[in-house]
């Protein structure tokens, strides 16, 4: 379980409890370097003076970074059945954490993420049952949402908002506090290239923006 | 658009949802004060009824969706509710807008609605230009969220906007339904306020209404938690991160408590700032325009103090000034965003690091402004003196605090490491646990040894 992370990885390092029960969601871990883990003292784990240490740190926030980068930038649809869905990217095993936060926001929508990287749909239903499925996406949406009764509720707020969100997106820039460095700080380019990202608002907004100020220069 | 209303017999201009997005989320970009903040937790009272079709949630708030190209942060949906205003502030874009439109509560609403679902907002900062009274729109704007809470069932983060002369008992109804208000001040005096928003009163209109929040949320809260105390009698208790702190809070020499039972640094500033409550659980904040009229950071940082202790403000917000074409400061020149980094890291120095304001005057320009470069190591400069250097494996967390290139964080591990009797023996250790060595260097002896940096002794 990933407890408080908000709270506590942040602020004071992730304590030797955390790290143990979230090591073993990394791609690469091996049960030998969790029995080192445990035999090391946490005061050395958790202030990266040794390369151990760093080691463990680093595989820590790839785990948290990627699963991070997916709250932040998986773009989901709903439709009139009350089925969530989008695609991820997660080589790490958090998918259920990456559920959980959806299943928080819509907990009467059936979730279904489909991951990129694994070819796989997991899905999370209302009462927050976790399932995988080898099927795609859309085939997978098409017959869960089959057995579900439409709901007025949802029909009012699902459509496809891509328009919207492009003319609000577009609306929010301050020219005069352009700061290309930062933008690409917080977007950098492998969540550009994430499922919900590519050839998304921003990405397109940007490049946009990019060719006016070079014709500008001309 | 354009429709012929045969009812009316008239021709009606209907202007679509999206080009409202666009003419209101142009004129609404300005306001700053639009981060995602909450500590609301699961253990917080249900407030908005108890439909099993909830959707949102501010537990996990804090996630930003999407960048601008200036690197700030969407995470909110920053859309006026209307462009027009009975008002005409001189930095305002309602001296030079053409297009006047405005949202109905249902339109406002669905399309909040629609973005939250396609996850690319957090929540929602609704603010909106005076059309007819303050009362009258704030009104529509209640409307607004009523839907957003009783129809669509959101649960998530709503910061409202509170108008300028909004009366006590339409905002007691905001404080019940949002997380955050804020109530811009614009400037840190009447007579600033004067020269740039003749119209508004500086005490009447603005103060006044700051204090009314911060009674209203301790009235509300002192009730809700006591309610919540009686139904936890009956259940084995389950309690967040913020009310277990306030259960260990000590009260040390210096601090006292206030007639609401809260407990105060000698500053005068909340002792926790993130306190748990019920009801408007991310408190108040306000923005300052900085540069449109004639004020100097010293008049800033003496308003922040002031709200601080006594409206517990939980941030304030600068926005340095941009002149807008056709408006009447449209020569005066914009103000340099330096000018605005600077006050962010003042404010730092006194809500986090409880820096007391009269070392902060110290550092000051004669015009009583800051002086170029980190104010902080301008601090450090008169407090530990050309040679004064501290051992980082004696010295006290508040004088750790004082180096420059040492926060909060690395404060404290170099204490948690202390107290596991683990010393600091080298640059690269401090290095390991988060010191920006190149700031902190010539303030510290580590292990007998002393390092200088030129830079930071070089004359800014
Ligand atoms: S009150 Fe002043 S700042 Fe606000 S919208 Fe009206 S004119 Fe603009």
């Amino acid at each position: 379980m990933i407890k408080n992370q908000k709270n506590y990885s942040r602020l004071f390092g992730f304590s030797k409890e955390e790290m143990l029960t979230n090591l073993p969601r990394h791609s690469q871990c091996n049960p030998n370097l969790l029995l080192k883990v445990q035999n090391t003292s946490e005061s050395i784990l958790k202030n990266n003076g040794s390369q151990f240490a760093r080691k463990i740190n680093r595989m820590l926030h790839e785990i948290f970074r990627e699963l991070e980068r997916n709250r932040q930038f998986t773009r989901t649809n709903l439709n009139n059945h009350g089925v969530l869905y989008g695609k991820i990217t997660l080589s790490h095993q958090s998918e259920d954490q990456l559920l959980k936060y959806f299943h928080n926001r819509f907990p009467n929508c059936f979730i279904c993420l489909f991951n990129t990287i694994k070819n796989e749909t997991i899905t999370m239903n209302e009462k927050a049952k976790i399932q995988k499925f080898q099927v795609s996406l859309n085939k997978f949406v098409q017959n869960i949402s089959r057995n579900r009764p439409i709901t007025p509720y949802f029909e009012d707020i699902s459509m496809n908002n891509e328009e919207i969100f492009q003319e609000f997106y577009s609306s929010q820039f301050i020219a005069s506090r352009e700061n290309r460095k930062y933008f690409k700080k917080m977007i950098p380019k492998y969540a550009m290239e994430m499922p919900g990202m590519k050839g998304g608002v921003e990405y397109k907004f940007r490049n946009n923006q990019l060719d006016k100020y070079i014709n500008k220069k001309n | 658009m354009i429709i012929y209303c045969k009812k009316l017999k008239i021709y009606l201009i209907v202007v679509s949802t999206l080009e409202k997005i666009r003419i209101l989320g142009e004129n609404g970009k300005y306001d700053i004060c639009a981060s995602t903040s909450s500590s609301r937790s699961e253990s917080a009272p249900n407030l908005f009824g108890n439909s099993v079709n909830w959707i949102g949630s501010t537990i996990s708030a804090g996630v930003c969706h999407s960048y601008a190209p200036d690197g700030r942060c969407i995470s909110l949906f920053k859309v006026l509710f209307t462009n027009k205003c009975i008002y005409d502030c001189k930095y305002c874009f309602t001296n030079v807008c053409k297009k006047r439109v405005s949202f109905t509560p249902e339109e406002y609403a669905r399309t909040f609605m629609k973005l939250y679902s396609m996850n690319v907002l957090e929540g929602l900062f609704i603010s909106s230009g005076i059309c007819g009274d303050a009362d009258e729109t704030t009104k529509q704007m209640l409307e607004t969220v009523k839907l957003l809470r009783f129809k669509y069932n959101f649960r998530g983060y709503i910061h409202f906007k509170c108008l300028p002369g909004t009366s006590y008992y339409l905002l007691k109804e905001a404080v019940q339904l949002a997380d955050r208000i804020s109530v811009n001040l614009e400037a840190p005096t009447k007579e600033i306020l004067a020269e740039i928003a003749e119209q508004k009163n500086y005490n009447t209109d603005i103060i006044k209404r700051q204090r009314w929040l911060k009674e209203i949320r301790n009235k509300h809260n002192t009730k809700a938690r006591k309610i919540m105390d009686e139904q936890k009698d009956n259940q084995f208790p389950k309690q967040s991160k913020s009310e277990k702190n306030s259960q260990k809070i000590k009260i040390e020499e210096d601090e006292w408590t206030d007639e609401w039972g809260i407990t105060r640094r000698s500053t005068g500033y909340k002792k926790i700032r993130w306190d748990g409550a019920p009801i408007l659980n991310s408190g108040q904040t306000t923005q300052m325009v900085l540069g449109a009229g004639s004020e100097t950071d010293f008049d800033i940082l003496k308003r922040l103090d002031w709200a601080y202790r006594e409206i517990d403000l939980r941030r304030g917000y600068f926005s340095a000034f941009t002149p807008i074409k056709g408006t009447p400061l449209e020569r005066k020149q914009a103000t340099p965003l330096e000018r605005e980094h600077r006050l962010y890291q003042t404010d730092w120095l006194l809500r986090l690091y409880h820096f007391p304001i009269k070392e902060i005057k110290e550092i000051l320009t004669v015009d009583e402004n800051l002086p170029k470069g980190d104010p902080k190591l301008h601090l450090a400069r008169n407090y530990f003196g050309e040679n004064g250097k501290i051992d980082p494996n004696k010295a006290t967390y508040k004088d750790l605090l004082r180096v420059p290139g040492i926060g909060l964080t690395s404060a404290r591990r170099i204490i948690q490491l202390r107290r596991d009797n683990l010393i600091v023996k080298s640059r690269a250790q401090l290095h390991s646990i988060g010191v920006i060595l190149k700031r902190a260097d010539p303030f510290l002896r580590i292990n007998g040894h002393v390092q200088k940096t030129l830079d930071v002794f070089k004359p800014i």
